[in-house]
Parts: C-alpha cells; structure tokens; sequence
C-alpha cells in the first residue's frame, strides 16, 4: 500500500495537508526529525545515548569476492575449486580454509549465504548493494553509509560521520547520501588517507583562523537570524565542524597507535585501514567503509583469492579482536558485503564471474547472534535452496542490528520512502 | 618423418573435469593425468573416442595438479598436499604420505626412477624415494612472501636428462638451478616479468613461471609464463618464454608473444636441442613451436582448450596435450 | 473507477487540473507581472497574509543579476542602480540584463541543467547549441521539436538530439525524462506498480508513452534512428499480457496505418535496422513512413493536448525565479496535487502559448511583478506562511556555477569589473569570466530539492589554497589590492560590503569588524581574513 505514492489523499499526502503542515518551514522535512540523537543537545540525555553510539565498519570486497572461498565453501564439487573447508569455532559453521584466523573467532559472526540480489554488472550491482533497492527514476536513492549516518550520528558532531576509504583505482565509488544531501555524503578517501582540506594551511596562523571564523559566524548569525530553511541551515552547521573536523585529523593517523597495536594490524594497507576505521569508530564516527579492491578473478581465481583472503582474514580478524579488547564489538556492527559473488562453474582461465544469484556476506558484532549461518544454497552453490535474501532485507537486517527503525520512511517532498525497500524484512535467525 | 611445420591436431576427448597434469607409460599413448575432480585418470588417447578410466581406492582430497611414471608406478601430486603412488595396471591406490603443508604444483622423477622432487607453496622443495615414500632431503631458497607481503607461489621444477641437474622456479620469477646430486643451489636466475602486481588499479598480482625445461645437451634453460597484464582481472598478457643460458647468467631469448596470450604451462625441447614446444593457454589454448637458436616461430596453433600439461611420445610423432575439459593429440609427422 | 483514480492520481485519464475557463481568467491584454501580482495578491487577501515588504534596491539587483546574469554585480554597477532616481529603473535593468550577453550564458546553463541533469554530459557542441537558441530565443516549443525530431544530417539539430541520444540506450530513461521534462509528470512509479488494485489503465498510460520511443534506436555510429515496427508488451500485474496502445498522458491515442508489407520489405527492414546497428560504415538510417516520436511531438503540442507541455514549462520558469513552483514537486503535475494559483497557471500557459513560447518574455513579466520582489526575510511574530504562498521569498542556493562567478566578481578589483563591464568587448569577458568560474563550480554541488551543504564544502572554503590564491590575493587585479587603496579603515570596510554583499554594512557589522582591527597589529593580512569572512558567509552563498 505503502508504494503507491501519487499524491493520494488515501496515502495522507494531501497536499495542503502535507504543504501546510511537515513542510511549514521551508524543505525542513528532512530536517524535522534529526534523529533521537538530536536529543544530544539535551545534557540529561546525552550520557545515555552517547553510551549506546552504535557504529559500522563497512568492509566492502569491491569487484565480487567468491562466496565458495569464503563463507560457502563447496569443496568436492565440480565448482568448489581446490580448497578445503574448516569447522570454525563455532559448532556447525564451516567456512573456506582460506579464511582460517576469522575460523577461529566466528563467536560473533553471523553468515548469510542466501543472497540473490540478480543484477550482475559492476555498476548495477554496486548500486543496489549501497542503496539497498533497485534504481529508480528521478529518485537518488542514499547510501548504507549516509542513512548510518543521518540514523546514527549526531547533528553537531565533531567528527566526520560517514567516511569511504576506496584506494586501488578500479571500479572506485565514492558511496552516496542521494536525496539526504550532501550533510551526509562521505568525506572520501582515495589517494590519501588524510582527508582533503583538513588541515590549516601554513599561510595562516591558528589565532588567526579561529577568529576569522567568528567573525564570519557574526555575519551567518545576521544572515540566517529572519531566515530559516534547512539549505541555509546546513550552510551554518558545516561551517561550525569545520574546526572540530579539523581536529580530528589525528584520527587518519595511525602513526598514533602504538607499536604493538601497528605490529598486530601488519604493513598491508586494507589492514592499516581497518585500523583507521577503528580509531574514528573510536572517536564516534558512526560509519566507515573500507573498500577492498578488486576482486575481480575472472582468471586465477584460486591465486588471486589467496591474496585477497590472506588481506580479508587478517584484517577482519584483527580489527574484530580490537573492538572486542576495547569493548566495542557490542557497539560496531562489521559487515563484508560486495556487489555480488562469483560463479560456482570454473571457466579455463581457472577464474570465476559475476554470479548474483546465489552469494553470501556476513554480519558481526553489534545486534547479531553469532556463530550462526543463515541461509542454503544446493550442493554445488548455484542457487538459493533455502532463506533466498534481497538486497533490502539486508538492510532491514543492518538497522535492526543498529537499533535503527527499519520501518521509518523519509519524505521527499509528498513522497514517503521507507528506509527499507517494500516487501523487504530483517532476517531474525542471525539478530541477537 | 618429425617436421614441426607439420604440426596439427588430429584428435581430442572430450572431459568432464579438468586434466592438470599428465604422463605417458612409454613407447605407448596411455595417457595418465591427474584431475580437479580430485581423482587420477588413464586414457588410451590413440583410440577414436576413448573413455577415461578413474583409478580407485583413497587418494586424494583435492585438485591432483600433478603426475609422474615411476616403471609402472604412478605418483600423484596434489592441492592437498599429499604424494600418491597408484598401480597403474590395476588402476589402484597402493599409499600416500603427506609431502607438505600446502598445494603440490609440481613433482618430477629423475631419470633413474628413484627420487621424485615435489615443489608446493609452502616454499619447499622436497626430495623423497620414489619407492619407499622417505623423505630424503628438503630444500629451503624461495621466499614465503611476495614483496608485497602476500603468500608467494612454488610452482615449477624440471630435472636435467642426465639428471645430474635440476631447476625450480617460483611465483616472483625467481630461477634457483641445482645440482642434484649435492642438493646444492650453484646458479639463481630472475625472471621478473613473470609477476605483474598492480599497486594502483587492482592491488593484487598475477603471473609467476609456471614451466621449466632443460635442452638435452643441459645448456639451456627455459621459463615459461605470462608477460606483464594491464587488466590483471584475466589471463590478458602475451605467453612469455625466457630461455636462458644459465651456466653464464644470460638470458639468449626473450619470447613475448601476443598472438596467443596467457601462460605457457608446460615446455619441451626436442632432443637435437634445434627446437622446443610450449603450451598453455588463457580462457582458449596454444601449442606453439619456437627454434631453440633463434627464439622465432617456427609454428603454432589454436588448442582446443587451456593446456595444462603434454606428453611427447619418444619419436615425437605425437603430442598428448591435457587441461581444460579436453584432451588433445597432435601430430609432428604426416597423419 | 473512482477510487483507483484518487489514489492512483498522477495517471487518471483526463484527470487533469481543473482548468479555470478562458472566460473567468484576465483578458489576455494584461501584462504579465500584472496579471501574476492580481492572482497571487488574491491568494493573500483570501488567506489573510501580510506578505514580506518589498526588498531594497539593493537587495533587488542582487537577486536580479543573480536570476539573469548568473552573478552577483559588481560593486559600482550595484550603486549605481541604488543611486539612481529614474522611475522605470527596475524594467530598466531588467531589459539591460536580459538583453546583455550575461543572460545567453545563465539562461543557457539552466536549460541544460533542466534537459541533461547530473552525469549527463552533453558536451561543448550542446552548449554552445543552448546559447544560440538563449541568444536568439528561440521558442520552447521549437526547441522542443529539435531535441526530439531533429534530423542527423544537420550539425545544429543533431546536437539537439543529445536529449534523445544520451538516453537513447534506455527506454524507460527517454519515457520518464521526456514525461518528467517537457509535462511535468513522473510516471515511473506507474511502470511496476505492484499494488493489487492497480488499474490496467495505468500501466496502459506508462507503456503507452513508452511506445513512442520503443522504436527508437542508436546506430553503431551513434546516431538516433527509428525501427519500422515493433510494439510495446507487458504484464498486467494479474498476469495478462497486454499491447500498448500509442498513448499520450491525456489518455488520447493514436493508430498506427495499416500498411501492407510483403515478406520480403519486411525481411530487408529489418536487415537495414541490423546494419545499422552493425555497421559503422552504413549510409545514414532512412527514416521509416510512421514515426511514433514525431506523432509524439505533433500530439503533444496540438492545441487542446497541449495542457502538459504549457503548464509544465511555465511551472518550471516560475519556479526558477520564485523558488517554488506553482504546482509543486515539479514533476508531479496531476489532478490529486492542484496548483498553488490554478488561475494564475492557466493564465501564464494562456499567455505562453499564446506568445509562441516566448520563455524571456514569460521571465521578464515574472521578474517585474511585485511577488517576486518581497523580501526573504520572515519578521513577523506568525509562523512564516508556506512557500505556495510566495508571501516571502525563497533563500535559494546558488547552483555551483552562480557562486563560482559571484566568488570572480565579487573578490575583483571594483574599478577593474566595472571597466570591463562598459567595455565593447563585455561578451569576450562574460566569456573568460565563465571558465574562471569553473574551478570552484566543479567543486560544488548542485543545489537538487532539499538541498544540504555538506561540510566538504565549508572544508573547501576554509583550507583550501584555491580560495587564497585565486580570490584573496593581494594584487591589484584583486579586491584585496583595490581596499589596500583606500585610506580610512571605514572605507575599506564599506568597500569590502558593498564588493562581497552588495550593500553596505550595518552598524552592528561595522562596529564588529573595527573592533577585530583594534584587536590587531596593523597588517594587510588583517583584511584577507575579513575578505574570507564575507565570502564564507551564507550571504554569498545564497539568493535571497
């Protein structure tokens, strides 16, 4: 019913209605309800909330990780490639041997391997895995990231609350926040791992900044004292992070951390991103995507994955043992997903392609049961037999893990748009 | 009459898995290959439409990438890190012994029959008693990690006719030559741009040396991989031969041949030392036959599939190829 | 029937707006800004709003040249006009501004913001292809005609196919865009409408419009071709495969002669279309004997079927200007979202059709009425009326390009703009100045509906070295050299208003910036921070 936005007075978007009301001040519906965490304005609450910050790190295996050497190991099989499967520590999973640190800690991961999410080119699929639902005319559609960050973060926070790290060149998104705007696009990282602008130029002193910043603030109060829409809003607060932000360039630095810390994580860089994710997590970053790229083994498919999952298993494995040791784990939902799998069939080039039909991900820490897998594919993994899952129930699955009102709709305009795309549900075996 | 200018393909068999590795029982066309469907196969290849016949018993638990005759002993390598010795008239598993920690790529048995070498990516190279299965001797030269940090490659070893001489050769393009019967390396050899890594657009690598040969007279070294790859995501550079003349640390050729690309899985060179044939593929096959003094074409074909391995028989009238769903014969002579 | 239209709105047949008569609206004669403050004047009376004031002069040129020049002014062109005495000054600089080349460019970026948005990139052929039809105005419905009939043989037109060529790949992107662009309707929600009660009809109208382009086609060469058959199938959602009809948004359809083909002309058919699709080197494509886009077009404009095509381009002007449209989303013109000012629209879609699709004549009325000049500024105790009201203006942000030429003209040496502006040779400078203006816009985002400054962009303005170097350099070329001339700090202070604000300061202001220099030693980089203060403001940032 939800979906048949038309301007339907049934569908409680009348336009006077909805013009004379929600839309009041200006194109403030967006802006009307910033979250619970708007709250934080409120010091009563602020302790409380501040304590539940939840977070994600996004570990995003850009190009198409193969499921079967990774979650859904098929070994035997016409399709299941060299390698073995290896029980994990948790009773009943078994997961490639590819991945054999993450074997020993799956306590607190969850595996989907039911995913059929259909769209099978780069682009396609990448946009339906960040956004969560297929294209859609004349809608720009927002990003995992930037609805964590609108759900998650704070409206005055001083630290960045979406950042893209994507560096290897190939397939490169910089992620999207759509019809929420650009107050929750990504700061993105390509080239550098220190975010653009964010440093004083040397030209000017740090007296000198701050205080032509408020003498600028003098003149925005002016300005903006008789006239209030959420665009001249979003000018004043990007302007007031700009010194917050500023300070926590320390964040991208992980010169920082100690030695030990340096030694555990390894010289290899997804690895030394994960442990830039973990210092914003730390800091109260809600969102962070660490792109992995490229998994695309259309040749050597069992050479290339030797890399790439030697890079995913010490990286996701420590990066879960630090936020376990900090106790964070319970806040900071960590994902793998892609924008899709790879064939079971092997090709003569000893390489796997696109496959959407029958793939897997997971989900750990924050909101999920661990040690569990959800989801069947048949025996040589080329379809989903059991639990299939869309794109938009994984989503669903993701904010209920967070907390976060799966069921709530954004409006643009007249037009409601639920979080999560219709027909779509979280799937409860693997939410704790 | 062998001329290489006649080469052409005459038959082929069909498969339903992958053929990796094969060898040949002598003066005959069975064929035994070893399969991705973890099993060890013969196949008579002479014959129109010949079935393949698994052998039974235990075996192996994952890819058998490689074969070897010992009289009419066969030993299987594989992904799972154990040898196999198999009875080749009874088409059965006799035994096996766990060689290494990681994938078999390659086994070889010196002229002699006696010792089989095996290479895997645990970075060793192994020596055993080709009969008892005993570990003789374990030799340590190639480098566990790439120098980009990530698990490095053993794929390749060869043994001299006289087989007083071997070879290995690894992911990186790294050659070590050995004398064999003192286990000691006496010459290392870098073939580099056998290993494309791709720091910016893909950050992953691909490639390595995947065959090894020495000519007759042990003067020459081949290495036989794949070139440098823009779009590392495939099997898309030229097939590579480097040829060297190892004694005096110089490469003689440098063979980069882009009419058929991906990589050159196995090399042979035909007993005048005048000339060698390689093979191999990428999503499609190659056999190709280069003048061992100039390094130039003297003639190549289409496979009918990715070669994995060949077999010559002792007149070279007839190549054997094996790999991907197919096994093919050429011929060298008139058909 | 009725039912399923209430909710189905946006496709119902020949539900569109109730149209006020010919005979209730105000004779054609009246002008335009008259006839749009009489109707919208109405609305307050009857809803009891006591509108904003009227904005100040200076406040008006600001909002004019940004609206018509795509810029701020500059400081003496802006004094000027609060100076002067003349009584016809506001049609006066109105007419300078439309006339000047200033509007070819900012006219023609807007159209092409309309017509190729977001990853579109139509090129520098297509652009320049805009400024011709801005310079010489060219007719709406014309250009309308060439961006969707234009013929390959033609330089000109077939760079107006560009609408068509970039989505020529997609149906459902030239179905939807086309609708949304040139009528004002979305219907892609009405292609997959999975609800049990939808109607066939809807469908109907969605794939209806889609058989109008479901012969077109892209050659190998890139060009825009047309089959020789083929129609459009779907499902029902019951299941039932349905035929579309060749329907336009008014429910009107169209048939398609019968024409008989032998086997044979059929087979070399569609051997052409393969060559075509093939075959770099084919002779250009013929175009068949029925062309459902051009029966589209013909169909769209005929008079009586025309509601979409007018309304929508008169919604969309307005809107420009005033920040809203006057039925509004823009894209969802259809009886269940009724205008704002029904008779105001039918009188402007009158007076547009009337006036052969005149947009600059349609702009200048817009720009002359008493509406469009209310102030931005909310002061009364009551809650601010609603944006449909136009009771007090829009603050709207300006597109990346706006501020990347209001950033130029605003941080120039007065003296300089000014003397460029008298200049013969203006064009040429409108030109460079165009380009400079690039290397901020790039950087900035396109301000869509709901439009939300990130802070990337206050990071920008703040720490990077292009907003040091390319604006606040002192050199004589630059506003901070220009101040560095002045004497008193009161008259640098003037100047640095009237450059970045075009106006002067308030007291408030005045006292706040004194007070920073007395803080200070004596130093010019006391004034580049003051500079950087105006220019990171909302102020710049925004029209208001």
């Amino acid at each position: 019913m939800r979906n048949n936005f038309c301007g339907s007075p049934e569908h409680g978007v009348s336009r006077r209605g909805f013009l004379g009301t929600a839309a009041a001040a200006g194109a403030a519906t967006l802006g009307a309800d910033m979250t619970a965490l708007d709250a934080l304005k409120s010091p009563a609450m602020a302790g409380e909330l501040k304590r539940k910050q939840k977070n994600v790190i996004l570990l995003w295996l850009a190009g198409g990780a193969s499921q079967l050497e990774t979650w859904d190991p098929k070994p035997g099989r016409p399709t299941g490639g060299p390698f073995a499967k290896i029980q994990t520590s948790a009773p009943g999973v078994e997961i490639s041997e590819m991945l054999p640190k993450m074997s020993k800690m799956m306590g607190n991961t969850a595996i989907i391997r039911s995913l059929n999410t259909r769209v099978g080119d780069h682009g396609g699929g990448a946009a339906l895995m960040e956004t969560g639902r297929a294209r859609e005319q004349g809608v720009q559609h927002p990003d995992i990231g930037a609805i964590c960050a609108r759900e998650l973060g704070r409206a005055d926070s001083q630290v960045p609350d979406y950042v893209s790290m994507y560096t290897s060149t190939e397939g490169r998104r910089k992620g999207t926040s759509g019809y929420l705007g650009s107050r929750f696009a990504p700061m993105f990282l390509a080239e550098s791992m220190i975010p653009q602008n964010i440093r004083r130029l040397e030209t000017i002193t740090d007296v000198d900044h701050k205080d032509r910043a408020a003498l600028r603030d003098l003149l925005a109060k002016r300005f903006t004292r008789s006239r209030t829409s959420s665009t001249v809003g979003s000018h004043t607060s990007a302007y007031q992070r700009v010194r917050g932000l500023m300070a926590s360039e320390k964040l991208f630095d992980i010169e920082q951390e100690p030695a030990k810390v340096r030694e555990m994580y390894g010289p290899r860089q997804f690895a030394e991103q994960c442990l830039i994710a973990r210092r914003l997590v730390e800091a109260g970053t809600p969102f962070v995507k660490v792109a992995r790229a490229w998994w695309d083994s259309h040749g050597q498919n069992f050479e290339t994955h030797q890399e790439l999952c030697a890079d995913l298993d010490h990286a996701m494995s420590t990066l879960l043992t630090d936020l376990k040791d900090r106790g964070l784990l319970e806040t900071t939902l960590v994902i793998t997903l892609a924008e899709f799998g790879r064939t079971p069939n092997i090709n003569p080039s000893l390489g796997r392609d696109h496959f959407a039909n029958a793939w897997s991900m997971s989900l750990s820490g924050c909101g999920i049961k661990g040690g569990t897998f959800y989801g069947k594919t048949d025996p040589d993994g080329q379809t989903v037999v059991d639990g299939e899952t869309k794109s938009g129930d994984v989503f669903a699955t993701i904010f209920r893990a967070l907390g976060i009102d799966h069921e709530k709709e954004y409006h643009i305009g007249a037009r409601p748009i639920p979080i999560v795309d219709f027909g779509c549900k979280a799937i409860e075996e693997v939410l704790a | 009459m062998v001329d290489p200018n006649k080469l052409k393909e005459i038959r082929t068999h069909k498969q339903s898995s992958i053929f990796f590795g094969v060898d040949r029982m002598p003066e005959t066309s069975r064929l035994f290959c070893g399969s991705s469907d973890f099993k060890v196969y013969e196949l008579d290849a002479k014959v129109e439409k010949a079935e393949s016949q698994a052998f039974t018993g235990e075996g192996h638990t994952s890819y058998v990438t490689t074969v070897s005759l010992t009289g009419s002993t066969l030993v299987s390598g594989s992904y799972d890190g154990h040898l196999a010795w198999w009875n080749t008239e009874k088409r059965e598993f006799i035994r096996k012994v766990k060689a290494h920690d990681k994938w078999i790529r390659m086994i070889q048995i010196t002229p002699d029959g006696k010792t089989i070498v095996s290479v895997a990516d645990d970075m060793l190279i192994k020596l055993w008693n080709a009969e008892s299965g005993e570990k003789l001797n374990e030799l340590v030269e190639h480098k566990p990690l790439t120098p980009n940090e990530y698990p490095s490659m053993l794929y390749a070893v060869t043994i001299s006719s006289d087989g007083k001489l071997m070879a290995t050769a690894d992911k990186v393009g790294h050659i070590a030559v050995w004398d064999l019967a003192e286990a000691k390396k006496i010459s290392e050899l870098e073939a580099p741009v056998m290993y494309t890594w791709d720091p910016r657009q893909r950050r992953h690598s691909i490639g390595g040396i995947r065959s090894l040969a020495f000519s007759k007279d042990s003067k020459l070294l081949a290495a036989g991989g794949i070139g440098k790859i823009g779009n590392i995501d495939h099997l898309g550079g030229p097939s590579r031969i480097e040829v060297f003349d190892w004694q005096a640390k110089k490469r003689v050729h440098e063979i980069s041949d882009d009419k058929f690309k991906g990589l050159v899985e196995q090399i042979e060179f035909h007993p005048s030392g005048d000339w060698f044939v390689a093979a191999g593929g990428d999503h499609s096959g190659f056999i190709s036959i280069y003048d061992a003094k100039t390094g130039k074409v003297i003639k190549q074909a289409k496979a009918p599939m990715h070669v994995h391995g060949f077999s010559i028989i002792e007149n070279w009238e007839r190549i054997y190829g094996v790999g991907h769903n197919n096994v093919a014969v050429w011929t060298l002579a008139d058909a | 029937m009725k039912i399923l239209c209430s909710i189905l709105g946006l496709l119902c047949v020949g539900a569109l707006p109730s149209f006020a008569h010919a005979d209730d609206l105000l004779p054609a004669s009246t002008p335009i800004n008259e006839a749009i403050d009489h109707y919208i004047r109405k609305a307050w009376a009857d809803e009891k709003i006591q509108p904003a004031a009227r904005i100040t002069d200076a406040n008006l040129i600001r909002r004019l040249t940004l609206d018509l020049a795509g810029r701020v002014p500059g400081m003496h062109e802006t004094k000027q006009y609060v100076a002067s005495k003349s009584p016809r000054k506001w049609t006066d600089l109105v007419d300078r501004l439309l006339a000047s080349p200033d509007f070819v460019y900012h006219h023609s970026n807007q159209l092409d913001e309309m017509l190729l948005p977001g990853d579109y990139n139509g090129g520098g052929d297509w652009q320049e292809y805009l400024r011709a039809a801005a310079k010489e105005n060219r007719s709406w419905d014309k250009l309308f005609r060439e961006m969707m009939l234009g013929v390959e043989n033609d330089d000109a037109q077939k760079t107006a196919l560009s609408f068509v060529r970039l989505r020529g790949k997609s149906l459902d992107d030239l179905t939807n865009d086309t609708s949304v662009v040139f009528f004002g309707v979305n219907i892609g929600c009405a292609k997959c409408h999975d609800h049990p009660l939808v109607g066939d009809w809807l469908q109907d109208h969605y794939f209806g419009m889609a058989s109008f382009f479901n012969r077109t086609y892209m050659t190998k060469k890139n060009t825009v071709a047309e089959k020789y058959d083929g129609l459009v199938k779907f499902k029902t959602t019951s299941g039932e495969e349905k035929q579309a009809a060749f329907m336009f948004l008014t429910g009107t359809t169209i048939k398609e002669p019968a024409v008989e083909k032998t086997a044979e002309q059929k087979k070399a058919e569609a051997a052409e279309v393969q060559k075509q699709m093939k075959d770099a080197k084919a002779p250009p494509a013929k175009t068949p004997g029925f062309s459902p886009r051009t029966k589209l077009v013909e169909l769209a404009l005929k008079a009586g079927e025309d509601q979409f095509f007018a309304r929508n381009i008169a919604n969309r002007i307005w809107s420009r200007f005033m920040g809203h449209g006057l039925v509004h989303p823009l894209d969802q013109l259809h009886s269940e979202n009724p205008a704002s000012h029904p008779e105001l629209l039918d009188w402007l879609r009158r007076d547009l059709a009337a006036h052969n699709y005149d947009l600059k004549r349609l702009i200048r009325g817009i720009v002359l009425s008493e509406a469009y000049a209310r102030s931005s500024e909310w002061t009364q105790k009551i809650e601010k009326p609603a944006p449909e009201h136009f009771a007090v203006a829009t603050t709207r942000a300006l597109t990346p390009k706006q501020y990347g030429l209001s950033m130029v003209v605003s941080t120039s040496n007065p003296d300089d703009f000014d003397k460029k502006l008298q200049a013969e040779n203006w064009a040429d400078e409108r030109k460079n100045l165009e380009n400079a203006a690039n290397s901020l816009a790039s950087l900035i985002e396109y301000p869509g509906e709901y439009f939300q400054i990130g802070v990337d962009e206050a990071l920008l303005i703040s720490n990077s070295d292009r907003i040091q170097n390319n604006y606040l350099r002192d050199s004589r070329d630059r506003l901070l050299g220009y101040i560095k001339t002045l004497k008193t700090p009161k008259e640098k202070i003037d100047a640095a208003f009237w450059a970045v604000y075009s106006r002067g300061p308030e007291s408030e202001e005045a006292a706040a910036f004194e007070q920073y220099l007395s803080k200070r030693d004596e130093n010019d980089d006391n004034w580049k921070q003051i500079l950087w203060a105006l220019i990171a403001g909302p102020e710049l940032r925004f029209n208001y």
